[in-house]
């Protein structure tokens, strides 16, 4: 049935006038197969080349607010800050509050305030990008760290030119999130559990929650530390340093 | 609630195509949503609805949605199996577990049907 003016026929060839302005004959179907992702496809395209030719290793930090993301920077920064050369860009919806935290520490971060919005998308690393260079520091970096706003699900729908993207999941917030939210950790290369200094005391199973994410994907890689007491945080800091060194070698 | 987003990106081209064949109204989008795609069809529906109200190119356009099923394939063996999204536990025919998704992933605007 027409949904404009209740007719029974189903053609549109029919060509009768509704008294609504229109007929059906002047209808056209165009194809257009066009993606929607396509315009942030091409500006993470272009961010991950201009990336390639700065030789600069890009990681994609996701996660729901409070695992430990900005934690988890710092003790980087305090760690390896020395040899490995690190810039930050930091979304969240309101205030400048992780980026002041990341400068306290001597390193280049500008923040990306959304708004609203609740995830970070190619264009905003595009401009982060150039307003970082111009920060002191900011013009000579090897890894770029992306700070996404904190959520587990609309963030990993946006490529943001990223080499490695990068799930964090705390042990507070409990070892089924890989099944409540699959894509975050399909789309990921990387998979942190942090707080494990926090076992103890919350009913978390490290291979559990492992176990989850990789019947997810089978391809991702795990690890598992206390970025407050150090321990099993070598395997991160090893991580990094491999990557840098990659795409040094290039 | 990115698809509200989503839904504003796909406006923008709804206005541009509009422009192309010089038409001022649209009677129906079709929509494809992959099951992996991050996309909640749900919220993408209430996006276009209430963005489309204030809109006269689109204010009664009516949105269809299909939902394709995602090919998974063994990276051993090659073998495919189709599902409504879900991940198989294991290669249907060798029993490899590192199955690679592909489609499923995209939101597309397939076809525009307009006066």
């Amino acid at each position: 049935m027409c949904d404009a003016c209740g007719c029974q026929t189903h053609t549109h060839d029919h060509g009768h006038d509704h008294g609504l302005g229109y007929s059906h004959d002047e209808s056209v179907i165009v194809d257009i197969n066009r993606s929607l992702f396509a315009a942030n496809d091409a500006m993470a395209r272009s961010n991950r080349e201009h990336f390639d030719e700065e030789n600069i290793v890009v990681l994609n930090l996701i996660s729901s607010p409070g695992s430990g993301k900005t934690t988890l920077l710092e003790h980087t920064i305090d760690r390896i800050g020395s040899e490995i050369k690190i810039g930050v860009i930091e979304g969240d919806i309101e205030t400048e509050r992780d980026a002041e935290r990341i400068r306290a520490k001597g390193v280049p971060a500008i923040q990306l305030t959304t708004g609203g919005a609740c995830h970070l998308d190619a264009s905003m690393i595009h401009r982060g990008f150039h307003q970082l260079q111009k920060e002191p520091g900011g013009d000579a970096i090897d890894l770029l760290v992306i700070e996404n706003v904190g959520n587990l699900v609309c963030p990993a729908t946006f490529d943001l030119g990223e080499h490695k993207r990068v799930v964090l999941v705390s042990v507070p917030e409990g070892p089924d999130k890989p099944a409540k939210y699959p894509k975050a950790f399909t789309s990921s290369q990387l998979f942190l559990i942090t707080k494990t200094d926090l076992l103890p005391y919350f009913d978390f199973e490290v291979a559990e929650a492992s176990r989850e994410a990789l019947s997810l994907n089978p391809a991702l890689q795990v690890m598992d530390f206390s970025s407050t007491t150090g321990e099993g945080f070598d395997a991160w800091l090893d991580f990094l340093r491999e990557l840098v060194r990659q795409k040094q070698g290039e | 609630m990115h698809e509200i987003s989503l839904v504003q990106g796909l406006l923008g081209q709804l206005h541009d195509i509009a422009g192309q064949h010089k038409t001022t109204r649209i009677l129906k989008v079709t929509m494809v949503i992959g099951p992996l795609s991050g996309v909640v069809v749900d919220s993408f529906k209430f996006g276009f609805d209430i963005l489309t109200k204030e809109d006269a190119l689109v204010k009664d356009a009516k949105l269809e949605i299909i939902i394709p099923e995602v090919t998974y394939r063994c990276s051993n063996c090659q073998g495919v199996q189709k599902t409504a999204g879900e991940r198989p536990h294991e290669c249907a025919e060798c029993g490899d577990n590192l199955l690679i998704a592909e489609e499923g992933n995209d939101l597309i605007l397939q076809q525009v049907e307009m006066e």
